[in-house]
């Protein structure tokens, strides 16, 4: 129900040396699920108060459905600004029941006693807390609390919904169960979703959009299938999972040859001329195994170390450079420690990077 | 939270009998039975029994029939509510100004509020009666001369009793205030802000109700502690022939000695302390919200504009009448040969020479209290470490039990303390009465939850099982205690002895009732020295105690803390 546009955003903390937020520019769509995604200290909090109106922005403009809401000259204050948010913390008042709780967005709205009573009951019932409008927040689990989060957020119906974490504190098996009635309600309600986390499995799971962010500065924006097998550059291949780094050389501008081994055809980046030092970027699944002299476009190796994981065998083989790479498979192809092995790629799975 | 792990019950053959950490755990239960439990007992035997006809209500009878006793029972709560309504209006807003608000000079107020916390209350009411005294007060003779005549004020009235009383007990209402405060997670606010409600509504339907328990509780501490204050009731009561409690009972001691209708009156005394300390905990401990917060993110702090100089002024004020005045009168007046002569000439040192080396009690007194207040702070915290432990590590009997006993003290005002432990050993066969000894019962006793409170405040940090690996390697309960449990709580047990050591080294109420001349402290040397009228030596002898107090601060400070602030490695 809102788009936010935001531009050229910076914001430093008085006393911090570093920008906390640099020259971000960020185009987030109507009825979207956008995830920023980052490690601690990446600058994603801080943009969702941006975004919330907590802050005031050093440089740049936050435009909502339109409307300039911040900008270094003054920030629509967050009780103007009709969105939700949900804290880490859930920050459910610990002096207010359940039904307090959720109400208190609509009695500042002035609505009538018995609508308030109706919605706030009928939103109970969505987030699965019907019965529980009459204890305090006390008497509640985390999961529980969180729902009482999400529905005081939820029932005055914002446009914009801002969630910091929210599914951190929960343990693995409620985080699974939240996390698909996050995308439910996202779904349903058409609410745009700004959601902060630094689980790269909770942001590829939920979200249209992923933002990646690192000290400060955004890294990529695009779609979780995108980011994931197409990283822009080498930090957000490492952040999204396991990477192996494989020293190659630039042939022309669709082939690399690995050190010490064969050429393989990849896209390489405009930049990077013939003869310069790469590294090709490559995710265990991605690599195949079999057994030697099957193919001549495979590196050799050996198997130095297996871990049997249940739904996979997990490899790690040195080639004849003294490179260690992760390689995982099916749990049917079964290799020993010490096995001579072929390694092949998926070139079309590969990304090329400028030697650091 | 409560744990569940007994200490690892080592099973060692070679001792079967008496093993040493139930010698120990035995001995602080034991002293805490003969410093607490069993005066508190005489106390109450001593109350219902009569010379004439054995146990009778008579006592509670006659305290609350004559007007003389209940006269004093209705001056206590009266000046117990101004002080606490006084505090909370001058505790709170400072509280907000340095938690909340953009006010300059924090440090300045916080400093304020910690001084007047420091400062004996007995000194501030000599200090207010050579301001204000209704015939010599040096501001009084000023107005005069200068023909304000109707500006003048009788600090010997209920007001002028109120006013040197809040100036000490301010500060319970600001510290507690202030920390609930600071500790209110932002995020309670930012949600309400979220959803619409502005910056009054915020403060008013979220932040008020979540700090209210605490301010209250601080409210309440406030009215606790004036009450008991008897330094000031008799500096500044007595004269305005406002009898309370505290001075009723100590007038009782005059000759013939009143025993049993002293008694009863400091039952009825401990009834109101008990029942507001009682309504303190349990407002604290049924709707404490404020820790309840996840990552404790700062609030951001209200610009108040050019208002925040009005918050620093009314700071500033408080400053000006809490410390700045009294001091500099304290030190103005003990520096001159005569009070109203303003010259060079007639500057003098001879009061300090007076008090120091002429006035023969001094250095006893001196050297007593130093003695007193450093044995009573090790006791306290010790008898309070072995408590604390008990309480949290073992499975005892009754521990709980001899928690609450702990805790008795804190609803005994000095006075009576000191009238119990009179009852107590008056009928044993000791003849303590009269010696240092029962000034260090008294002390020790007066002060112990403070020591409790430390320990189980330092104890909660350590996670048993740090003591466990210790027994699980081999390690002796002694050998526990020294080389794990007693390092890691040393910092808390630091804070906690100097928080035993300034309120005794100023002790009065107790000591008033049981001092001889052979144990008499600064205090009481103050005390009496003021009753026979000589200003300038009691404002010499103010001073060199205040000094004494910072010296022992400083002191303290330098031995408990490394000068980074984190506990110190057991160099």
């Amino acid at each position: 129900m809102a788009r936010i546009q935001i531009e050229n955003l910076s914001k430093q903390y008085a006393g911090g040396q570093m920008a906390a937020v640099q020259s971000l520019s960020l185009d987030i769509a109507d009825n979207r699920f956008v995830t920023l995604l980052g490690p601690s200290g990446c600058g994603k909090t801080t943009t969702l108060r941006l975004i919330a109106g907590y802050l005031r922005p050093d440089t740049g403009t936050i435009n909502v459905d339109g409307t300039l809401v911040s900008s270094p000259d003054g920030v629509t204050p967050p009780d103007r600004r009709g969105m939700g948010m949900v804290f880490q913390n859930y920050a459910v008042w610990p002096h207010k029941t359940v039904f307090e709780n959720v109400a208190f967005g609509l009695q500042i709205r002035r609505l009538p006693t018995a609508q308030i009573r109706d919605k706030v009951m009928a939103m109970l019932d969505l987030v699965g807390l019907q019965g529980f409008d009459a204890r305090l927040p006390g008497q509640l689990s985390g999961g529980q609390q969180q729902r009482v989060a999400l529905a005081r957020s939820l029932v005055v119906e914002p446009g914009i919904l801002l969630l910091d974490e929210p599914l951190s504190n929960l343990d693995a098996k409620l985080r699974e169960r939240m996390r698909g009635e996050l995308k439910q309600i996202q779904r349903r309600t058409g609410i745009t979703f700004v959601y902060v986390t630094h689980d790269q499995a909770e942001a590829l799971a939920l979200s249209d959009e992923i933002a990646v962010m690192h000290l400060g500065v955004l890294q990529q924006y695009g779609s979780p299938r995108d980011i994931y097998s197409r990283p822009a550059n080498r930090v957000v291949a490492d952040f999204m999972g396991q990477v192996n780094f494989v020293p190659a050389r630039v042939v022309d501008a669709g082939k690399v040859a690995i050190d010490g081994g064969p050429a393989i055809s990849v896209a390489v980046p405009g930049s990077l001329a013939a003869g310069s030092a790469v590294d090709l970027a490559v995710r265990p699944e991605n690599i195949r195994l079999a057994a030697t002299g099957a193919n001549g476009s495979a590196i050799p190796g050996r198997v130095a170390e297996l871990t049997f994981l249940g739904n996979m065998n997990e490899y790690i083989v040195t080639t004849a450079r003294d490179a260690r790479l992760r390689v995982q498979t099916h749990p049917t192809e079964l290799f020993s420690i010490g096995d001579a092995v072929a390694l092949e790629f998926d070139p079309r799975q590969c990304s090329v990077f400028a030697r650091s | 939270m409560v744990t569940i792990a007994a200490p690892a019950p080592l099973a060692r053959p070679k001792t079967g009998g008496l093993r040493l950490e139930h010698v120990v755990m035995g001995g602080a239960i034991a002293s805490l039975i003969v410093l607490v439990v069993l005066p508190l007992l005489s106390l109450i035997l001593g109350s219902v029994s009569s010379e004439d006809d054995g146990f009778s209500a008579g006592n509670f009878i006659r305290a609350m029939e004559r007007p003389l006793y209940y006269r004093a029972l209705i001056n206590s709560l009266v000046l117990g509510a101004w002080t606490g309504l006084f505090s909370l209006l001058m505790g709170l807003p400072l509280a907000w100004a340095v938690s909340r608000t953009n006010t300059p000079f924090k440090g300045f107020i916080k400093l304020t509020a910690s001084l007047s916390y420091l400062t004996p209350p007995f000194l501030t009411a000599i200090a207010f009666v050579n301001l204000f005294g209704p015939n010599a007060g040096l501001i009084n003779n000023f107005l005069r001369s200068i023909g304000l005549d109707f500006l003048t004020f009788n600090i010997f009235s209920m007001s002028g009793l109120v006013l040197v009383t809040v100036l000490h007990t301010f500060p319970f209402v600001y510290l507690l205030a202030a920390s609930a405060l600071e500790s209110v997670d932002a995020s309670y606010e930012e949600s309400a802000q979220i959803l619409g409600a502005g910056k009054w509504r915020t403060a008013l339907q979220i932040t008020a109700p979540l700090v209210a328990p605490a301010v209250l509780s601080g409210t309440l501490l406030a009215f606790v502690n004036a009450i008991a204050l008897f330094g000031s009731q008799a500096i500044v009561g007595i004269p305005g022939r406002i009898y309370t409690l505290p001075t009723r009972i100590y007038a009782l001691f005059d000759y013939p000695p009143q025993y049993g209708l002293a008694s009863a009156l400091s039952l009825i005394f401990v009834a109101i302390t008990v029942i507001a300390l009682f309504l303190q905990r349990g407002y604290l401990a049924r709707r404490s919200y404020v820790t309840l917060g996840g990552k404790g993110s700062r609030p951001q702090l209200i610009d108040l504009g050019p208002w925040r100089w009005v918050m620093f002024g009314f700071a500033t004020a408080v400053f000006l009448v809490a410390i700045a005045a009294p001091y500099a009168s304290l030190i103005a007046v003990s520096f001159i040969k005569s009070v109203g002569l303003w010259s060079w000439e007639n500057l003098t040192l001879q009061h300090y020479r007076f008090v120091l080396f002429q006035y023969d009690v001094t250095q006893r007194a001196i050297g007593n209290s130093l003695l007193l207040a450093c044995l009573a702070a090790t006791l306290a915290v010790l008898i309070g470490a072995i408590i604390g432990w008990i309480d949290l590590r073992t499975r005892l009997t009754g521990r709980r039990l001899l928690d609450y006993a702990s805790l008795i003290p804190l609803g005994l005002p000095g006075i009576v303390m000191a009238v119990a432990l009179i009852q107590f050993w008056l009928a044993t066969p000791f003849a303590l009465y009269g010696t240092i000894l029962i000034l260090l019962l008294a002390y020790t006793g007066r002060y112990i939850p403070l020591g409790v409170r430390a320990a189980n405040a330092s104890l909660r940090q350590v996670d048993s099982s740090l003591e466990e690996s210790a027994h699980i390697l081999g390690a002796s309960w002694l050998q526990t205690m020294r080389h794990i449990t007693l390092p890691l709580i040393r910092p808390g047990l630091f804070a906690g002895w100097l928080l035993v050591f300034v309120p005794a080294i100023q002790e009065l109420s107790a000591s008033i009732l049981l001092f001889s001349s052979s144990s008499i402290t600064v205090a009481v040397a103050i005390f009496n020295l003021y009753e026979t009228g000589y200003i300038e030596p009691v404002s010499a002898l103010a001073n060199i105690n205040m000094i004494i107090i910072g010296v022992a601060i400083l002191i303290a400070n330098r031995f408990g803390r490394s000068p980074t602030g984190v506990p110190r490695s057991s160099d």
